[in-house]
């Protein structure tokens, strides 16, 4: 008897198919094209060991600020409704659609002398025009959003009859979040710390408006294929890859081990 | 029979209309030009000028550091017509002979500090007092990175050559301490949003730049300005090191005047419509009158170093060149 | 030792307005109502988990209105049980043990309690994979662990198997019993109300209709709501005078009702007696009419009697039914006892301080 090939199920296979190669061709060629000699050669430069430490250190960072301060507004937005809180989300969304170069050129804007708060940080002595803590400020804009919407589902996740529960049996609101929502939303924040991070490290558009010198990775690369040529810049590429994709498998790792509520 | 004749009587007028709209605009399709960043605003009156004149013309530019730009074209391959740059110099080394035959010399500038009202020291600063006040702590200065932008090496050579005329040792030294490397960027037009933004209060930008963006900026005396071609004797003492084809490599590039350049890119795909746009470039009434409208003395006529080099013009140009070194 | 004074709650689409229910100790309070009566809202209110509009909670004599639930000593056992999914068996039940002073005594306790109720052998597993009447048992003895003023049991057996119910119900009793803490349980269920019960309140759509001792909600409902609520089928319109109600179509007998404003009169299918012939003169309360319709309901049959152009339902066995031969279009007489009619008032509710004596039938 002929089998029956479901025409849906064929198109699936092909667009399955198609979209693995245009993600994987790129990336694969990127990974063989420089050679050996070239990618040790470029993990003992001075200048690409600082790029990537300052990519690793500013998006750690990042996220780091994300988590404290995103950590108790995800929690707000998980639990309550309150009016405008449509708009609220919204809003937190932003930097996702705002394109990159934008949000660099706003951020410049506000903290030069001309604009009242830069006007007040210049007076403070604080420098945020082409400094680590520029960048940072950069990065934290571009990933917040990634870690409070991640955070805000892990609380919405947990049932809040556990929290009233807990409060009916003793306990107060902070007794509560620490020993009942905390750690059942740790997984979900350590994800949204990762997201955070990921999203930091690969930032470019923001970043080199804000910044040029100090050079993150990515600000690197291109000052690289922009001077030199492609032959240079794959090096750095290959080993930020790298880099990402680590973050990528802990990512995953982590994310997989469920938790039955 | 009948619909044979409709379809021939069609064929017959579209024929005629194409012809029609072909005498009406013959340059259409694209242009690709890269040039140097202080050439953005006269280059894009000039791109509104000649697409009027043709309106099925795209004119695309690209700007950057004139060094950065020349490479793109030599290392990283992209496709262009014209190449413009700030330095004729960066033309001669990096893209004669493999990717461009000649080289024409079609405009000056000179180098000025710029700065707005809100800048430190804006009342104070002059013509005497303005490498004092680049010394003083606390006060932000910068220019564009030498190794991308001619800008850059060439603000490095008015401060060696201001330390041999104002005769004051180590000064060199000692401003460029006082410049942190987050000062630099790699386009020197980057550096005028900094400037207004107030993230900067000087910045060393091209005389051109300065008129087109109403910045307020300080006139140095010619010996170190870089602007009069007679003192290129005087320039040759400065000496800035810029990195080569590879990082790590470096090569030195010694101090003249500042003398734009141009050429026509080998393999253009839209040879004759790059040729038509220099001729207009070129001409005393189009091109060149913009440049000076906007501050930037063109070389009435341009120039070419050589006799041979004007044998390779295209024959069009040839009439608006004279040969002078 | 649980009053609460004038309870409003205003939500954006349900309100739960005045409600004035006093719970005494030790008691195995009942909150009836169909889904969506509020009865939830209340309940969490109580345990200081929903922010109340306007009124009074008062439990063991202190104002608790505006008090944080931990403050309350509040219990709740929630429908689905809510235990700590990251903590073992004796870990929830020890959790509240943090926030009040115990000794060995407590420890004791909660052990005799575990061993009574079957689940000391658990002690040490996660709670995963346990059945579902094992986290019953243990979210119940974690509630009782830190020694509440009362307990409250959202629905505890509406997710139970019919099999399982009889265990947990005998299970919620000698739980009561044992350690002698108020209960208040709410419910859906009448039967379960009235065998665990003692007394009750009922709500409609946020409003109390009843609040009274459970079997004075089963035989003298003082509503139409309650009266449908726990099974009375027949309801009419009547002017009431003294003893007697006029509906438009019959008269009858009924004993001198207590609240004013009567103008409704019920009875159970259940209470009515049914003759083939017609009964001795003597005999009131007497209705002659045809039977319309019968309805096999398995153990007994449901009969809607067409009498004067109205429709009476009658309950009856099956053997009753048998023996009789009644069939439809069949004449038959009907005898109401009167006291088996109660008055209700249309629109009104009852509030038992009100009217103290009622219910002690």
């Amino acid at each position: 008897m002929k089998r029956y090939y479901d025409p849906f199920m064929m198109i699936s296979i092909i667009s399955c198919v198609s979209v693995l190669l245009f993600i994987l061709i790129p990336l694969i060629q990127m990974l063989l094209a420089p050679s050996w000699e070239m990618i040790t050669e470029s993990i003992r430069d001075p200048d690409i060991q600082r790029a990537i430490g300052l990519s690793l250190y500013t998006s750690g960072m990042a996220a780091l600020i994300a988590f404290i301060i995103g950590t108790p507004f995800a929690y707000l937005l998980a639990r309550k409704t309150f009016f405008g809180k449509r708009v609220v989300e919204g809003i937190i969304d932003l930097p996702i659609v705002i394109p990159h170069p934008v949000i660099g050129i706003a951020i410049l804007g506000i903290v030069g002398k001309q604009h009242w708060l830069g006007a007040f940080l210049h007076s403070m002595g604080v420098r945020l025009m082409g400094t680590i803590s520029g960048i940072v400020i950069v990065l934290t804009f571009v990933g917040m959003p990634f870690y409070i919407n991640t955070v805000k589902n892990g609380f919405e996740a947990i049932p809040v009859r556990l929290e009233h529960v807990s409060r009916s049996l003793g306990a107060s609101f902070r007794s509560t979040f620490f020993r009942i929502t905390l750690p059942l939303a740790f997984r979900s924040i350590i994800v949204g710390f990762i997201m955070c991070f990921a999203r930091a490290i690969s930032e470019f558009g923001a970043v080199v408006v804000v910044a040029y010198h100090p050079m993150t990775a990515p600000v690197l690369i291109y000052e690289r294929f922009t001077a030199y040529g492609l032959k240079y810049s794959q090096p750095i590429a290959v080993l930020l890859i790298l880099v990402s994709l680590m973050l990528f498998v802990a990512l995953r790792l982590i994310s997989k081990k469920d938790m039955n509520i | 029979m009948k619909q044979l004749q409709i379809i021939i009587l069609l064929v017959i007028v579209m024929l005629t209309g194409i012809d029609m709209t072909q005498s009406m605009a013959d340059l259409s399709g694209k242009l690709i030009i890269f040039h140097a960043g202080s050439l953005s605003v006269p280059f894009a009156a000039m791109e509104k000028h000649f697409e009027s004149k043709y309106p099925g013309l795209d004119i695309l530019r690209e700007a950057g550091g004139s060094t950065k730009m020349a490479r793109m074209i030599s290392e990283v391959g992209k496709t262009a017509d014209i190449m413009a740059s700030a330095d004729y110099k960066v033309i001669d080394k990096s893209l004669i002979p493999s990717h461009a035959s000649w080289n024409i010399r079609f405009a000056s500038n000179q180098l000025v500090l710029c700065y707005t009202k809100n800048s430190q020291y804006a009342s104070e600063i002059n013509q005497t007092n303005w490498y004092q006040i680049l010394s003083k702590k606390g006060v932000i200065w910068g220019h564009s990175d030498p190794n991308l932008d001619p800008c850059g090496y060439r603000s490095l050579m008015v401060l060696q050559l201001a330390e041999k005329y104002y005769k004051v040792q180590g000064l060199y030294d000692r401003l460029i301490a006082n410049r942190p490397k987050r000062n630099i960027r790699p386009k020197s037009v980057e550096l005028i949003s900094l400037l207004q933004t107030g993230n900067m209060d000087y910045a060393w930008e091209y005389l051109s730049v300065a008129i087109q963006h109403k910045l307020k900026y300080v006139k140095l005396d010619d010996h170190i300005n870089l602007g009069n071609y007679q003192l290129d004797s005087y320039y040759s003492h400065a000496k800035v090191s810029v990195s080569g084809k590879k990082p790590k490599s470096t090569f030195l590039r010694v101090g003249k005047s500042c003398t734009y350049g141009i050429t026509l890119i080998k393999n253009a795909p839209h040879k004759e419509t790059a040729v038509n746009f220099l001729n207009y470039l070129f001409d005393p009434d189009g091109g060149l009158a913009i440049l000076k409208n906007m501050g930037q003395p063109p070389f009435i006529p341009c120039r070419v170093p050589t006799s041979t080099m004007k044998d390779k013009l295209p024959e069009l140009l040839k009439k608006r060149v004279v040969v002078k070194n | 030792m649980i009053q609460i004074h004038n309870l409003c709650i205003q939500l954006s689409e349900f309100s739960l307005k005045n409600i004035n229910i006093h719970i005494k100790e030790h008691e195995f309070f009942v909150l009836l109502g169909p889904t969506g009566s509020g009865k939830t809202l209340l309940v969490e209110s109580i345990a200081g988990l929903t922010p109340i509009t306007s009124g009074k909670i008062i439990i063991k004599g202190q104002d608790m209105t505006h008090a944080p639930p931990e403050k309350r000593k509040v219990g709740i056992v929630y429908q689905d049980y809510a235990l700590f999914p990251h903590m073992t068996v004796m870990e929830n039940i020890q959790y509240g043990l943090a926030y009040h002073t115990h000794g060995p005594d407590d420890l004791q306790r909660i052990q005799d309690l575990m061993t009574k109720t079957g689940i000391i052998k658990l002690s040490h597993r996660k709670i995963k994979h346990l059945s579902g009447g094992e986290k019953q048992r243990i979210a119940l003895i974690r509630a009782l662990a830190v020694n509440p003023s009362v307990v409250l049991l959202d629905e505890p057996l509406s997710s139970l198997d019919p099999g399982f119910r009889d265990d947990i119900q005998n299970l919620l009793k000698m739980l009561h019993k044992n350690t002698g803490t108020t209960f208040l349980m709410v419910t859906h269920n009448f039967a379960e109300a009235f065998f665990l019960g003692e007394r009750g309140a009922i709500l409609n759509q946020g409003v109390l209709e009843q609040c009274s001792p459970v079997d004075a909600l089963f035989s003298s409902p003082q509503t139409p709501f309650v009266a449908r609520f726990v099974g009375f089928k027949n309801i009419f319109r009547a002017q009431i005078k003294n003893n007697l109600a006029k509906t438009n179509h019959f008269e009858l007998e009924i004993p001198p009702p207590i609240l004013p404003d009567v103008d409704q009169i019920c009875f159970r299918g259940e209470d009515i007696q049914v003759f083939s012939t017609r009964p001795n003169s003597n005999q009131r309360n007497t209705l002659y009419g045809k039977i319309q319709n019968i309805i096999d309901r398995g153990p007994y049959f449901d009969l809607s009697i067409n009498v004067n152009n109205t429709l009476i339902h009658v309950s009856m066995t099956k053997s009753e039914l048998i023996n009789n031969a009644y069939c439809v279009e069949k004449e038959i007489y009907l005898v109401i006892p009167n006291q088996a009619i109660h008055t209700l008032a249309a629109d009104k509710t009852y509030v038992e301080n009100e009217f103290p004596n009622l219910g002690n039938t």
